[in-house]
């Protein structure tokens, strides 16, 4: 395993900032230390000899200031390593969002639960990462080798101790580790579920309730908790051990330094001072690796976070280099045919689309699909859930990967069509803040006078000042979609756009706002534009100019 | 810190017999430790003295077992702590279920939202730390640090007090650090991370809609500063955190100085010997090193305080009179004639009946983010309605018209004023476990185990074979799905991932079909269903439910009225007059 993602020092400034300050901290810090043991050893051997107290007025300085240095650079760690924390953190977050903002359509393999976690909880494993493990790990790179010269300058005997076990330390810790990953392997999946009982318990209370089994479940919390300890307990016996490695090479390699110097001592071929002095330094030269051990664990959970992280921004980096199935890429197949036919196509204005198909991770959802609109035209697809209706208006967004033709005004679809396209989704997806700051979404600077049509044409009946929650949340489902549909409606009168796609618009509606809403809708396109929504109940179909079905497909 | 957080707090602690070996194991871990270097400094401040070898065996032995002792012992420690506070997680997990349990679950916060769950178990959870971070490491420190300072003065009490000192004033400044600006911080960053977190959640999920609205780069830039406001107010609280971790790395040094000033007027007198002199110079360096555990466990108990107020909070100390309480003497509900023959259907008369939510966990719910706690059900007011045995009936009505408060006054979780008979008793009199073997819920969001099929059916009758599961199943029309999927022994996932919205309405039905409820509510079965499937998946489960029992559908997006005998509308704010459908 590595203990540095590579990747994470070449994409982050910030990081490489953070490895720049703790090397020059850990040197700081390697220096104050042997000033200290040195002091310390001058002064104790120099009593002892029977010295004159006075002319060590210097030496006790020193003793203090190396001390206070130490104590600065402990204080200076915590800021960088805080800092370094934060601003890696916003990094990758930025370059995700970024990543994920070039792929509107979805990401391959990656939810959308899967990417808020990755970029909130998961890159928080990177507070301890960079906070606890990684300074551990600078100054065991950069103050263990400074001290151990120290020592070795000091009695090459105690160094060469050292240097042969501080790397033994890590090989006794791996191998510990390879012989009971077995154990622990098989102890994790036990100890997950183990883990869940309680909330297990907790979530489904109500439903306990119901079915009268809620009082039974203090025993089972005690006899699942029970269980937990035990199985948890097997694991950490064995997952200690890697820590009682660390421990025992430390203290028995401080006893064996003590000894030798003692018996040489005895022998008349050493002399007190140096003695002392790396008896002070030897706990010092295990700290760091001691440390790096204890964080073992802020080292896995980090790791995994800047690698999920990293591989993402890897991956979309290399779909869009690649183009495989890269919507950008796809739009651009599309663009040669209608310049080609041109010259046979007098008046292009509105919508063309020409035996279109649209892909969803390689495999069709929408096949053969044909549709010309005219400006001023209410045009509704109908099919069942399954026919691709939501593939096609993503294919219009330019959302989706498609093969065909289709072009709006002439120009092939693709993101640059998108700014004269309004759209409204299937779900709300309403954000928090007013109904109006949700309505004026992107157009934040249209006149009011637009933002109460977008009401009235969407059958918004609520004030426009109410406030929402997270996600939008405070208004029924039907409410909520006249809302999204009065956003759609917004952007296409703020832009003066040429087509307005609504998913599923009246699905959450009683017949008679449906109704409504497919007269307005009407009313909407005779101004000039297309307004093309899709629909499985016929109230919307009724108020329509054309009304396209979708073959029913064969689910997957 | 609240008298009832206190509380939580100390029920966390275990008893003295169970905290007792890992206690023990940590202070004979801090001695070795103390005593390993100061056998290590008076053997070569001894050997420098050139005795013979013969008088310096002790101190190599002690040396030797030093070492040793410290990394046995501390591997223990570790051990038996561990074990002592999962001991312990047992009994404070039964314990707040059981204060739980009478307020289940509508005075719970935690049982209404997914997040406020996750966040609850985790608090408790936290609370095994009051005796692994806490307790455990306090004590045997103080008992290490007393131990050790007893010992200098034995050897010069001048020392010992300059040490002392040291170390007294060394702690006291980390732990105010700890304490006062670290625990500011803390408060400042809470609310600043929500906010980050809740920003990020709604731009990956809002992400088509910001780039269709060419809205997706000024969000992005929101959440870049929230980021920096961020960071700004974790410098503060890396700045608190570094004068703890700096005053304790200062200690050692400044401690050294001090017993060294101490002791030599001492040596020079020739009250102790240059051996003594070295051990007195060198071992407040590993005192310092066992101190550093205070200020550590310091801040522990910062955050595990933090857990038990919100714990403390969730969990009100009077039930509010809005959550049903059990009679004193609760009247029998026509008791069956034997246990396997069920009850019949009593009939259902609602006279003026209004109910509304308890207020619950209001704190947690703000700091969530929660606008206006627009999120709690509506209120129900003064409801006339009457249900007789065996009618289907549909009560439709807007979202906040009070059709989950109907349900849930129904299966007697919300506190009911006015009148609600089920037969000939009045459901205020009897026993709520008795009126919910009359009456069932399959509820909005049903709640799946993490565990196979079998097992999130069967604990709704844990007599039934796997035939009659089965036989359940194939009436819910899930017999081909469970069959592709293994069986009984098919996972669901957890909280159901593995099946979907309308799947886990079939397997809460089926749960419902065997626990047999003579009276069955259905309350919103389509909401996580696709509009265009809706009616099918409705049409299934009342088939499946049977003609011999009552059902009152409730659904917002109304039925298909061919499927149900009555249907009445609920109408929200107004006194909620019922109006009779079609």
């Amino acid at each position: 395993m590595r203990p540095l993602d590579p990747r994470l020092l070449r994409r982050s400034r910030a990081a490489r900032g953070f490895v720049l300050a703790g090397g020059a901290l850990a040197l700081l810090q390697a220096g104050a230390t042997i000033g200290f043991a040195w002091a310390l050893a001058t002064l104790v051997t120099r009593f002892i000899d029977g010295a004159a107290p006075r002319s060590f007025g210097g030496i006790l300085a020193l003793l203090l200031v190396a001390a206070s240095v130490r104590a600065l650079s402990g204080w200076l760690w915590e800021w960088v390593g805080s800092a370094g924390a934060m601003r890696v953190k916003a990094e990758l977050r930025d370059d995700l969002l970024a990543a994920l903002e070039r792929r509107p359509g979805g990401i391959r393999n990656l939810t959308t639960a899967r990417a808020a976690t990755l970029l909130g909880p998961g890159l928080d494993a990177l507070d301890e990462y960079f906070g606890r493990y990684l300074p551990q790990l600078v100054l065991t790179v950069v103050a263990t080798p400074v001290l151990i010269v120290a020592v070795w300058t000091a009695d090459w005997v105690s160094g060469l101790i050292m240097v042969i076990v501080l790397p033994l330390i890590p090989v006794f810790m791996a191998l510990v580790g390879m012989a009971t990953e077995a154990v622990q392997r098989r102890q994790w999946q036990r100890l997950q579920s183990l883990s869940k009982g309680f909330l297990e318990v907790l979530g489904g209370l109500s439903t306990l309730l119901v079915f009268g089994r809620a009082e039974r479940q203090v025993t089972r919390i005690r006899t699942v908790t029970d269980a937990y300890r035990s199985s948890t307990m097997k694991v950490l016996r064995v997952t200690f051990l890697s820590g009682f490695t660390l421990e025992l090479a430390a203290s028995l390699s401080v006893a064996l330094v003590a000894v030798s110097i003692g018996l040489r001592l005895v022998a008349g071929d050493f002399t007190l001072a140096p003695g002392l002095f790396v008896l002070v330094l030897a706990p010092d030269v295990f700290l760091p690796l001691r440390n790096v051990g204890a964080a073992f664990h802020a080292s896995t959970a980090g790791l995994e976070a800047s690698r999920d992280a990293l591989d993402l921004l890897d991956q979309a980096e290399a779909d869009a280099a690649g183009g495989t199935g890269a919507p950008a890429t796809a739009a651009a197949t599309v663009a040669a045919q209608p310049h080609a036919r041109g010259a046979s196509e007098p008046d292009p204005a509105g919508l063309r689309i020409r035996d279109l198909r649209v892909l969803r991770d390689g495999s069709p959802v929408l096949e053969g699909f044909d549709v010309d609109a005219a400006p001023g035209e209410f045009v509704v697809v109908m099919g069942e859930s399954g026919s691709g209706k939501s593939s096609l208006l993503a294919a219009l967004l330019g959302f989706a990967e498609v093969e065909g033709e289709a072009a709006l005004d002439g120009e092939p679809i693709g993101a640059a069509t998108r700014s004269r396209i309004a759209w409204s989704g299937q779900s709300s997806q309403l954000l928090a803040g007013t109904i109006a700051d949700n309505v004026r979404l992107g157009h934040a600077d249209a006149p009011g006078a637009l933002l109460d049509r977008a009401l009235r044409l969407g059958g918004v009946d609520l004030p426009a000042d109410r406030v929402l929650g997270p996600g939008g949340t405070g208004l029924s489902g039907g409410q909520a979609q006249r809302v999204a549909t009065a956003r759609a409606v917004h952007r296409l009168l703020a832009t003066d756009g040429r087509l307005l796609l609504l998913d599923e618009p009246s699905s959450a509606l009683d017949p008679d706002r449906e109704r409504a809403l497919g007269a307005r809708l009407r009313e909407l396109a005779r101004e000039g534009r297309i307004v093309l929504a899709t629909t499985h109940r016929a109230g919307l179909a009724d108020a329509a100019d054309r009304v396209i079905r979708l073959p029913e497909v064969a689910r997957v | 810190m609240s008298d009832r957080a206190e509380a939580v707090l100390r029920q966390a602690v275990p008893p003295v017999r169970r905290l007792l070996p890992s206690v023990l194991l940590g202070v004979a871990a801090g001695l070795s430790s103390v005593l390993l270097l100061a056998s290590s400094a008076w053997l070569i401040a001894r050997a420098a003295e050139q005795p013979p070898v013969l008088y310096l065996s002790v101190a190599v032995v002690g040396v030797r077992a030093f070492a040793l002792g410290r990394a046995v012992f501390r591997y223990l420690e570790r051990l038996a702590g561990h074990d002592a506070a999962f001991r312990q997680l047992a009994t404070i997990r039964a314990g707040v279920f059981e204060r739980l349990l009478p307020l289940a679950p509508d005075g719970l916060a935690s049982s209404r939202r997914g997040d406020l769950l996750a966040r609850f178990v985790g608090d408790v959870d936290e609370l095994q730390n009051v005796s692994l971070r806490i307790v455990q490491p306090v004590v045997s420190a103080a008992v290490v640090l007393v131990a050790a300072i007893a010992g200098l003065a034995w050897l010069a009490p001048a020392s010992a007090l300059a040490v002392g000192g040291c170390l007294a004033v060394g702690i006291a400044a980390a732990i105010l650090a700890q304490q006062v600006i670290a625990a500011r911080a803390d408060r400042r960053l809470a609310p600043l991370r929500g906010e980050l977190q809740a920003a990020v959640v709604e731009h990956v999920q809002a992400l088509e809609v910001l780039v269709a609205f060419d809205a997706a780069a000024a969000g992005r830039a929101r959440i870049r500063r929230l980021g920096l406001r961020l960071e700004r107010a974790t410098r503060l609280r890396a700045s608190a955190v570094g004068i703890a971790a700096a005053a304790m790395s200062a200690v050692g040094g400044f401690a050294a100085a001090a017993s060294l000033s101490a002791a030599e007027p001492l040596l020079a007198g020739g009250r102790i010997d240059g051996p003594t002199f070295a051990v007195l110079c060198l071992v407040p360096l590993a005192i310092a090193e066992v101190a550093s555990a205070l200020p550590i466990a310091v801040g522990s108990l910062r955050v595990v305080r933090a857990s038990a107020e919100r714990v403390a909070n969730a969990v009100p100390e009077e039930i509010p009179a809005e959550v049903p309480t059990t009679p004193a003497e609760p009247v029998a509900l026509l008791a069956p004639t034997s246990t396997s023959t069920r009850v019949p259907a009593p009939a259902l008369r609602l006279r003026g009946v209004r109910a509304r939510w308890p207020e619950v966990g209001g704190a947690d719910a703000t700091a969530a983010g929660d606008v206006g706690r627009t999120g709690a059900p509506a209120a129900l007011d003064a409801l006339d309605l009457d249900v007789a045995p065996g009618e289907r009936l549909l009560v439709e009505g807007e979202s906040g018209a009070g059709k989950t408060t109907l349900a849930h006054v129904l299966v007697r979780f919300l506190e009911y004023k006015g009148s609600y008979r089920l037969g000939d008793a009045e459901v205020r009199d009897l026993d709520p476990r008795d009126v919910r073997r009359v009456v069932g819920l399959v509820e909005q969001r049903p709640w799946l185990f993490d565990e196979d099929l079998r097992q999130n059916l069967a604990f709704a009758r844990d007599t039934a074979s796997d035939e009659e599961l089965l036989a359940v199943l194939d009436r819910v029309g899930l017999a081909e799905w469970a069959a592709e999927r293994g069986g009984l022994d098919a996972p669901v996932g957890e909280r159901g991932a593995l099946v979907s919205g309308g799947q886990a309405q079939r397997i809460a039905l089926a749960r419902a079909m065997l626990a047999d409820f003579p009276v069955l509510v259905l309350d919103e079965p389509t909401a996580s269903v696709d509009a265009d499937r809706a009616d099918a998946l409705l049409r299934d489960l009342l088939e499946a439910a049977g003609r011999d029992r009552t059902v009152v559908l409730i659904s917002h997006t109304g039925a298909p009225h061919e499927l149900v005998d009555r249907a009445v509308t609920l109408r929200p704010g107004t006194n909620a007059p019922v109006q009779p459908g079609s």
